[in-house]
């Protein structure tokens, strides 16, 4: 049904005659004009409807039978086919609809992605924080399906709540819970939580030699083992991106490359560059010259994120030692940061700094590992001691694993896919459960939570 | 200084003393000072009217102290009174009273401002135009849209209409609308509200709709900048009528250069 145009009722104008109904004074006379029941109630049944429409809603559902009836007598039957935009965000607002039939979805729209904070079934409401808090609506609504909205304009919800001050200020409370939980759902969908995409996790070593390279390619191998053909390694330690070559592979092409493709051409370039390791992981270099390394800017690094991680289920990017545009594009769009640090003075000193470069840039310490990782049988300092200069835990220690590194990269195999003793093996297996742990999921469809409300009952669910 | 200059400047600082003791009680009820406010619209030579709306452009739009002003002038019965100049012969006095319940979004007195749209008065319609597009909501802009519908637009109608419409209104005119002058008002209504849920039915209605709402639709997704539209903008440069030609080249630069539309919402609109 759609919203009416006629206007029934009003004096002298359009059909029928104004027909008074249920307790409402008449008019008598010009000198004592009182308040008049608007004659255009709708049809009985009509109103049986939009009453059970209401008494399933919070908030709604606590009001007395009187208040429910006016407001459902004020109720606007809005018709919106699948698909169609109802609200959009940043936009005002002045209305309040109720979900009759149908199904929508809120959606968080941000410049490169979209995140749908919650699904609204028969019972939820919207756009209250437009309409009673007068603020920009906070997400968009599209219709699922073709659904019937009863929508309560804010000139109809003050005319007969006005003086329900307790009622109004429990729906500015609901609307600014759900503007929290917007803005925590979309911080999450932020580190790439939500809609199955891949986990960014960087792997950053902030000296040359303490094996960053090599834990980065063993993780790989050991995420691959879980997940085989749904982890990439993304080289990034310029100006030499020696990871394909560790594990036995000779790139043909690179992300510097593929960034010179055309637009359109892009995503088919990228993952045309991509090697294919026996074990089950993936590679991709991200140049194949030193001069190519100039040609990763952060965009494309961005541009390439984007595109990977709708394909893969962990993108481990090796971010080598520099700190520069591309290193910080891509530390926002990591989900996870690996430091790995050598229990060597001055790889700890450095290691420390790096520690609060990473936490300055926003990197939630429970989102940071350190990897302390003993390339020599005998440490000059001690794990205490590391942990004392950064301030924090070692969370994985990999032991020394004599000349075994060195003999896989020269037979290009990845320990943690051929040796199951191997110290690496040990430390990046360690490695792969801390991340799984974290971020790990299962692969169960994922539904965005039910709104929550001000007053939840048994009528209520809220998940 | 004659006599009647004399004259005329005792009466004005009288006005000036009443304007300013009216002005005094309207941000007293205003402030909560006053729970009543009993003034008289028909004051000889003080413009209540005026200084009520005066008044209330002062105060944060939408926020308590008009709440408080409006429930002042309800529980002092002065809205009786003002709802009843709605129906005054004197067109001054129901001019007034219109300002005053639109200042004040007086929502009751909708079924009293309806059939003033429709009145010989010029300024009278206005005014109750005006009024409907301050209050808001469904039942304002049905009534707008109602006497578009049977007398034909006008610039004022549309521009309140656009003012007065609650979400999802437009769109369901523009979805479901009779015929006639409302639908293709309602198109000229939601572009000037920059209504971007409105987009897919100003595309609907420029493909299939008369020459006129073909030529406002292009102009309104011209004012809603939607990229999404261009391709049934750039369909409709092909039309037959070279109105609706016309408005698709300037919809097309419009959405292509943001920066020549007009940006927000028009001033009063929530």
């Amino acid at each position: 049904m759609s919203a009416e145009l006629k206007t029934v009722g009003l004096p002298g104008i359009g059909s029928g005659g104004a027909v008074a109904r249920g307790d409402a004074n008449r008019l008598s006379g010009q000198a004592d004009i009182r308040r008049r029941q608007e004659s255009d109630w709708p049809a009985y049944r009509d109103m049986v409807q939009r009453v059970a429409v209401l008494e399933r809603t919070p908030v709604f559902f606590a009001l007395d039978q009187g208040t429910q009836r006016l407001l459902a007598t004020r109720l606007r039957r809005v018709a919106v086919a699948a698909g169609d935009l109802v609200l959009c965000q940043g936009e005002p607002g002045d209305t309040i609809f109720f979900v009759e039939e149908g199904r929508c979805r809120l959606v968080v729209e941000r410049p490169s992605s979209s995140v749908t904070v919650a699904k609204l079934a028969p019972g939820d409401f919207f756009g209250e924080r437009a309409c009673v808090l007068k603020r920009p609506q906070p997400a968009s609504v599209y219709a699922d399906t073709d659904c019937s909205l009863l929508a309560l304009d804010r000139a109809s919800l003050h005319a007969v709540l006005g003086r329900e001050q307790a009622v109004l200020e429990q729906l500015g409370k609901v609307a600014d819970e759900r503007s929290s939980v917007f803005a925590e759902m979309t911080e999450q969908a932020s580190w790439g939580m939500f809609l199955h995409e891949a986990t960014v996790v960087g792997v950053y070593s902030p000296k040359g030699g303490t094996g960053g390279t090599c834990m980065s390619l063993n993780l790989v191998g050991s995420l691959a083992r879980r997940f085989p053909g749904q982890v990439l390694h993304l080289d990034l330690d310029f100006p030499y991106s020696h990871a394909a070559l560790l594990a036995g592979l000779v790139p043909t092409s690179s992300l510097a490359r593929a960034g010179a493709a055309p637009i359109d051409s892009f995503e088919e370039a990228l993952l045309s560059a991509v090697l294919y390791h026996r074990g089950g992981p993936m590679i991709l270099a991200g140049a194949l010259r030193p001069e190519e390394a100039d040609e990763v800017t952060p965009d494309l690094v961005t541009r390439a994120i984007g595109v990977l991680r709708k394909t893969f289920k962990y993108i481990v990017v090796d971010l080598g030692v520099a700190i520069n545009d591309s290193t910080l594009a891509l530390l926002d769009l990591t989900q996870h940061v690996v430091l790995v640090a050598a229990p060597e003075l001055t790889a700890v000193k450095s290691a420390a700094d790096a520690v609060s470069i990473m936490l300055e840039l926003g990197t939630p310490d429970s989102r940071l590992t350190v990897v302390l990782n003993n390339r020599s049988p005998k440490s000059s300092v001690t794990r205490s001691a590391v942990e004392q200069i950064l301030g924090r835990p070692v969370d994985v220690e990999v032991g020394y694993d004599g000349v075994r590194p060195e003999l896989a990269a020269v037979n290009g195999d990845i320990l943690s896919l051929t040796n199951p003793k191997s110290e690496i093996t040990r430390g990046a297996e360690a490695l792969a459960e801390l991340l799984e742990a974290i971020h790990g999921r299962n692969d169960t469809a994922w539904e965005p939570a039910r709104l929550p409300t001000a007053a939840p009952s048994e009528k209520d669910t809220v998940s | 200084m004659t006599g009647l200059t004399a004259g005329n400047a005792i009466g004005q600082a009288r006005l000036a003393i009443r304007e300013a003791a009216l002005r005094r009680r309207l941000h007293a009820a205003a402030a909560g000072a006053s729970p009543t406010l009993e003034i008289d619209l028909d004051d000889h030579g003080l413009d209540v009217a005026a200084l009520v709306r005066a008044v209330v452009a002062g105060l944060p739009p939408g926020g308590p102290e008009v709440e408080r002003l409006a429930t002042a002038f309800e529980q002092g019965q002065i809205s009786d009174q003002v709802i009843g100049g709605l129906a005054a012969a004197d067109t001054v006095l129901q001019i007034r009273s219109a300002k005053v319940v639109g200042a004040l979004r007086l929502e009751r007195a909708i079924p009293w401002l309806a059939p003033l749209l429709t009145g010989q008065n010029r300024a009278v319609c206005d005014a109750a135009a005006r009024a409907l597009g301050r209050i808001g909501g469904a039942r304002s802009a049905e009534a707008l849209i109602g006497v578009i519908q049977r007398s034909g637009p006008s610039r004022i109608l549309v521009t309140e209409l656009a003012r007065a419409a609650p979400d999802q209104f437009l769109e369901s005119a523009l979805k479901h609308p009779p015929r006639g002058p409302a639908r293709w008002a309602a198109a000229a209504a939601a572009g000037l509200r920059r209504r971007r849920p409105a987009v897919t039915p100003l595309i609907a209605l420029l493909a299939s709709g008369s020459r006129r709402e073909r030529a406002i639709s292009c102009k309104a997704l011209g004012w809603i900048g939607a990229t999404s539209a261009i391709p049934a903008i750039t369909a409709a440069l092909m039309d037959r009528e070279p109105r609706v030609r016309a408005a698709a080249e300037k919809a097309l630069k419009a959405v292509s250069h943001p920066g020549r539309r007009a940006a927000g919402h028009p001033r009063g609109m929530h």
